[in-house]
């Protein structure tokens, strides 16, 4: 149950978002977040978007792996 | 991509001489990566990994399964429900055995998709298995709100919602350092973070990608050697600071901190959400009054030590012969994340 799912949003309307999950399409809830357009990524958890993705995991990684050096 | 950066978190890991330590993913998403992408391999023997109690389905206690039973067999209603819960033993059954004697189990995505299902089904009282930590509990409060605005009477929540900071500090003689579960911590903030950082407990959030998940123990195992408690957030392009505000809002709104109990780990004070009096209308317990119900595990599993820390895995003896993905005793070989299923599916069985 606890599967966090990537996925790109292609419509936004009415607190819902219709999303792209590597070619699987469906409506998931967009009210915990704020401010969400077409072609923002999100984190999908139980049919509710509950964050969204600003970076790739690689760029993250190279940057926390910096602060460390 | 830079080839030199990749490498240095696996480097890290794989040469680490600093003193012994017990690390503990806390969330059997990272429980389950860890094994499938052969992490655990790299690690020196001075690192232990422990599997804690992050698993919802792990935790859930039996009592609960019975009263979901007890509502599907005494009160008629249909139970929606997350498909991980459905196998879970209660005192005497599963919700499986329940439905092979007429309970009616609907197995549903999200909460919200429960709602529909009511909306669809008004002649039925639908119940939905509130299961889930910070991260799965908005969708039900979501959930409650549209039942209410949309006038669906015949929806309701048996709730067994629970919070992580609790468990933690519960936890925190268990393990060195925690890998914070990267999706509770994008609805809650770091801010607790801090706040245990200041209590001498450690840990780092932790997303689920292979480089993610490198990158975070490369992070504890160069903090822990200083002596010092430390904090990072390694999951960023997820976890902001302040998480989300809307979704705590929302929590607050609906619903209310409560004790509860933890298979394995007894009762910790506060530790639960239950719905707020207001909307005692969509408490299942409320509506149907259901009578207290102490469930009782099999004796022999060993989930309530595995989920502390105190046992692996293969040193219960059921695990592999009579507990196995097929045919479960404890809630951990239910769930695709619970430590025994990780155990079981990639953990060298040996018998």
């Amino acid at each position: 149950m606890c599967v966090g799912l990537p996925a790109r949003v292609v419509e936004v309307k009415k607190g819902m978002a219709l999303v792209d999950a590597s070619g699987a399409k469906r409506e998931v809830s967009a009210s915990l977040l704020d401010e969400l357009d077409p072609g923002d990524y999100v984190m999908v958890h139980a049919g509710v978007a509950i964050a969204k993705i600003t970076a790739s995991d690689e760029d993250e990684s190279d940057e926390i792996l910096e602060d460390l050096l | 991509m830079s080839i030199e950066k990749k490498d240095l978190a696996r480097h890290i890991v794989t040469s680490y001489a600093g003193p012994k330590i017990r690390i503990m993913e806390v969330c059997g998403t990272h429980t389950h990566e860890i094994f499938r992408y052969g992490i655990r391999q790299l690690l020196p023997p001075a690192v232990d990994l422990i599997s804690g109690p992050g698993c919802p389905v792990c935790v859930t206690p039996p009592g609960f399964i019975d009263e979901a039973i007890y509502l599907a067999l005494e009160k008629g209603a249909v139970i929606c429900t997350f498909g991980d819960l459905i196998r879970v033993p209660g005192s005497a059954q599963s919700l499986a055995d329940a439905r092979s004697r007429g309970a009616a189990v609907q197995v549903v995505y999200s909460q919200l998709d429960a709602v529909k299902y009511a909306a669809a089904h008004r002649d039925k009282e639908v119940v939905f298995l509130s299961v889930g930590f910070e991260t799965t509990t908005p969708g039900a409060c979501l959930a409650v709100l549209q039942a209410r605005d949309e006038g669906i009477t015949n929806f309701s929540l048996l709730t067994a919602n629970k919070t992580m900071p609790q468990a933690y500090e519960a936890l925190k003689d268990s393990a060195d350092a925690f890998l914070y579960p990267g999706h509770v911590q994008a609805i809650m903030g770091t801010e607790i973070c801090e706040k245990l950082k200041a209590d001498g407990i450690s840990g780092v959030v932790t997303g689920f990608t292979a480089r993610e998940l490198l990158t975070a123990l490369a992070v504890v195992l160069t903090e822990f050697p200083k002596g010092k408690p430390f904090f990072k957030n390694c999951y960023p392009r997820v976890v902001t600071a302040a998480g989300s505000v809307s979704g705590q809002k929302l929590l607050s709104q609906v619903m209310e901190a409560c004790d509860t109990e933890w298979r394995g780990l007894g009762v910790i004070p506060q530790s639960g959400l239950t719905l707020r009096p207001e909307f005692a209308a969509y408490d299942a317990r409320v509506k149907f009054a259901v009578p207290p119900m102490d469930g009782r595990s099999n004796p022999a599993c060993r989930c309530g030590d595995i989920l502390r820390g105190d046992c692996r895995p293969p040193q219960c003896p059921l695990f592999g012969k009579v507990c196995t993905p097929e045919h479960p005793v404890g809630a951990c070989m239910v769930s695709r994340e619970g430590a025994c299923s990780a155990y079981y599916q990639y953990g060298g069985l040996t018998l």
